[in-house]
């Protein structure tokens, strides 16, 4: 059965520093089915063309996580991107190694870095030798929450959504998608002895760091969610402790100064999220404000239909998360 | 020098075990891995791990199933010590965070398997490997130890019958190292690529089996390889076992359930060789679709439940067959999948060489026999990793000081170097596909007197071209190219025992199935096949195999 082929252009990223002065592309141009997988098409390269073309892979079927790059400045794994909707949409397909990881030689990155991140989050069950395990036999547990893991065990640790994360690039803080991902996947486990621990550490290591851009959502070949898990951990984190930080009190002052008026009042936000000591800090850029712009000085009206906002509110508080309102 | 008590080669489940049972005794443990442990290949592992735990079952019955589905070649001692750590295993693997998936009263769910008498594989959902690893890793690294990643094993130096270390090849600053141990446990997995169709993910290549037959220890049923029923016809990629515990079932071209005739009684749960013999036969007879493969059927399970118990298949069928499991049937053909072969050991991982010790795929201990069951593999890599890494750890604490030499690093790397200083010769990737290609023609599913003649001739033909291998990469940092040929000269090893260990093996038992010999013939090869290294190849002996309890009968399903 011949399968109809299409002409393929990838311009691979090749660089190996200490060595290459800068990063070249190196084009290749194969004929294949559109549904190969990007991986296969290294492969063939590599076994066909140019045998010092470097990259990590292994199971080809996206479940070791070894194989994840940008492919056309997507950050995906290569087993699981075929070739033709990439030709379609961009005529060439561009491969450059993950983001945010320093560059070991092409299309492989050094992941110490997204490694000592995970680590970070503890990720391991937390025990208290007062609550022992049961004597021979498994923890009960029900199917109920077995559900509420959501699907935080499908990570395959690939840093997709490390590649794909601004809040990674900006701050060394910030530990990351996959890594807070895990931190959920603990603190929701009936076995782990430290959520309360964990949530009120969080607070403070970078949980509120996170930009809710959901890129990482984006890019999770897996479907684990984790800037959804991200915002359950912020309400877990939130309910465990109250808002202690900058990030949740902003968080809590921005849901109740909308819920007053129905429109913000950046003066009371500042105050609530900052503290009146907080504020006097931030008097230079007040006044530089000011100047561009003194309305803001005053207190909002209240808007139209105001009393509709109180339901959204209630309908809100019912319901744990967004995607359970009917 | 680099220097540890215990090294560990392989960072799956079997490594990760015997590591964390090597700490646990108190000795150093280093464990080399060419990959991150948590990209492994047991991560691919979709189905489940066996456990009579249910009222119903009862642990007689899980022997008796893998006695049987062995096809009497496995150990019954074995077998029964193995059996009996099941339940123990899982709780351990439970207590270390494993989520798995539960049944209404909170206890642990179980699905029915293939040539499983009661539904006794506990899973988390079609990912079980990846839950165990996720937990084991998780649980090792609360431990002190040293993780070499991304290193190639490249031999192993033994001196007068005891380990002395490892060479290895570290990826990402291309260096080749010697290491002192006291004890090494093999923990390197299957070599699948040494087939062309294959489920096995590229990285099993049996670097470590090869390295162990290389400095003398005995290889035991090489020649007893699994083809799992139903891979993806075009990629290879595996379609759990799962799916027919969950109730999927096979079709031919004709609308045929026709697994009915082949195993009346269980019907597509039959044992894996069965079913794969039927496929084949079903095709070869021209009862498959055009371009030969049959189609397993998940669509009358209804949308939930395909997508809530088999979600990774769904996503697989979707993203690498195009086929959405929900509304239409998933085109599959057997692929090479497990190798009951391996490393020949004891039910403590001990192997022929002193201070050698082996676990998991890598090994043959032997409870696997002719057939392995699925669901048992994930648990040997749990109750053979800790016997091995305890007997290792045991073995380190009495043992003299290793003796490795200056020149030991030089001589074990030399030929190696001079892949890389040749102008010319092949690439290691023609040499792989070209060994593939012989395995899967001449040493498949059906095999036969000429054929295995043929497959011998050819791959010593491949063996001969490797001494001219040639690696064009010449950068030190991350050299795939070179990692490349260390591999294929370890499968191609690998490859020359199965061939030769099934030419010789004039019977049909289990996965090992000759047109010529259709019969199992138990007065002349109820036994195990031994293969040791010699001058011109792999030398072979037999040795008995161990009964308990159960005498060989017929094996129907």
């Amino acid at each position: 059965m011949a399968v109809a082929t299409v002409k393929a252009t990838f311009d691979v990223y090749r660089f190996e520093p200490g060595k290459d002065a800068t990063p070249r592309y190196d084009r290749y141009v194969l004929d294949l089915p559109p549904h190969t997988p990007v991986l296969t098409a290294l492969l063939k390269i590599r076994a066909e063309v140019d045998p010092s073309l470097s990259l990590r892979y292994s199971c080809r079927s996206a479940i070791c996580g070894s194989c994840a790059m940008q492919i056309n400045s997507k950050s995906r794994l290569a087993c699981q991107a075929p070739i033709g909707p990439e030709l379609a949409r961009d005529g060439r397909i561009v491969i450059e190694p993950m983001r945010n990881q320093p560059v070991l030689r092409d299309l492989v990155v050094d992941q110490d870095g997204f490694w000592q991140n995970y680590r970070k989050v503890e990720p391991h069950l937390i025990l208290d030798p007062r609550l022992p395990m049961p004597e021979g036999r498994e923890n009960p547990m029900t199917p109920e929450e077995v559900d509420r893991f959501k699907e935080t065990p499908r990570c395959i640790a690939c840093a997709a959504c490390y590649s794909a994360c601004p809040a990674v690039e900006a701050d060394p803080a910030f530990p990351g998608p996959m890594a807070l991902a895990k931190l959920y996947r603990f603190v929701v486990d009936p076995r782990d002895r430290g959520q309360q621990d964990r949530l009120v550490r969080i607070q403070t290591e970078g949980l509120w760091l996170c930009l809710r851009c959901h890129l990482c959502t984006e890019a999770c070949p897996k479907d684990v969610r984790p800037s959804e898990r991200i915002r359950d951990l912020k309400e877990l984190a939130i309910a465990a402790q109250g808002a202690t930080e900058y990030g949740s009190r902003h968080a809590v002052a921005f849901k109740e100064n909308i819920r007053a008026r129905g429109v913000l009042n950046e003066m009371k936000l500042a105050r609530q999220t900052m503290g009146t000591l907080g504020m006097v800090g931030q008097i230079p850029q007040g006044i530089r404000m000011w100047r561009k712009k003194p309305e803001f000085l005053r207190a909002p009206h209240a808007i139209e239909g105001e009393g509709e906002v109180e339901k959204i509110y209630e309908a809100l508080d019912d319901h744990k998360t967004p995607e359970d309102l009917p | 020098m680099l220097k540890h008590e215990v090294v560990v080669v392989g960072a799956g489940l079997a490594g990760q075990r015997a590591a964390l049972a090597a700490v646990e005794a108190g000795r150093d443990v280093a464990v080399f891995s060419k990959l991150h442990p948590l990209r492994s290949h047991s991560g691919a592992a979709q189905g489940g791990i066996n456990a009579a735990v249910g009222k119903e079952d009862s642990v007689d019955t899980h022997i008796y199933d893998t006695v049987k589905g062995a096809d009497y070649l496995g150990d019954q001692d074995a077998i029964e010590f193995f059996c009996q750590d099941a339940g123990p295993t899982v709780v351990e693997m439970e207590h270390f965070g494993t989520i798995f998936n539960r049944a209404a009263d909170g206890s642990l769910a179980r699905r029915p398997f293939g040539g499983a008498g009661f539904p006794r594989t506990i899973y988390a959902a079609d990912r079980t490997g990846l839950a165990l690893l996720q937990a084991l890793w998780e649980r090792l690294g609360t431990e002190e130890f040293t993780l070499y990643e991304e290193w190639d094993l490249t031999s192993l130096i033994v001196r007068e019958g005891a380990v002395q270390g490892i060479v290895a090849f570290d990826r990402r600053k291309g260096d080749f190292a010697a290491v002192a141990a006291k004890a090494v446990v093999m923990a390197t997995g299957p070599f699948g690529r040494v087939y062309g169709r294959t489920t096995n993910a590229h990285s099993c290549t049996g670097d470590g089996v090869a390295a162990a037959y290389a400095a003398g220890a005995t290889l035991k049923d090489m020649e007893f390889v699994q083809f799992h029923p139903t891979a993806l016809v075009e990629s290879g990629i595996l379609i759990t076992e799962g799916a027919r515990g969950e109730g999927g079932i096979l079709k031919n071209a004709l609308g045929e359930r026709f697994m009915a005739k082949y195993a009346p009684h269980v019907l597509d749960l039959a044992s894996r060789d069965v079913v794969s013999r039927s496929i084949v036969t079903e095709v070869l007879e021209g009862r498959g679709y055009p371009g030969g493969y049959v189609h397993l059927e998940l669509m009358h399970l209804g949308k939930e439940k395909i997508e809530s118990r088999l979600q990774e298949i769904c996503d697989v069928a979707r993203n690498f067959a195009g086929i959405d499991p929900v509304t239409q049937p998933i085109p599959i053909f057997p692929a090479q999948h497990y190798m009951m072969g391996g490393i020949s050991t004891d039910i403590h991982g001990a192997t022929s060489v002193r201070g050698l010790f082996a676990a998991g795929e890598a090994a043959c201990v032997s409870i696997h026999g002719a057939n392995r069951l699925g669901g048992n593999s994930l648990l040997e890599t749990l109750v053979f990793g800790k016997q091995a890494g305890i007997a290792a750890a045991s073995y380190a604490t009495s043992a003299a000081t290793p003796s490795l030499k200056e020149g030991d690093l030089d001589a074990a790397t030399a030929p190696l170097r001079a892949w890389s200083s040749r102008t010319d010769g092949e690439d290691p990737a023609t040499l792989r596909t070209e060994m593939q290609r012989v395995m899967d023609r001449y040493v498949g599913i059906y095999r036969n007197e000429a054929d295995l003649l043929e497959g011998v001739r050819q791959i010593r033909e491949v063996k001969k071209r490797f001494a001219r291998i040639r690696v064009a990469d010449q950068s030190k940092i991350y050299n795939v190219n070179l990692s490349d040929a260390l591999e294929v000269g370890h499968m191609l090893q690998l490859a020359e025992v199965i061939v030769v260990g099934a030419y010789a093996r004039t019977e049909s038992r289990g996965a090992h199935a000759r047109i010529d010999y259709p019969q199992r013939d138990d007065a002349h090869w109820m036994k195990h096949t031994l293969a040791s290294k010699g001058p011109d190849g792999p030398q072979l002996s037999y040795s008995p195999v161990a009964y308990t309890r159960w005498e060989p009968k017929e094996r129907v399903y």
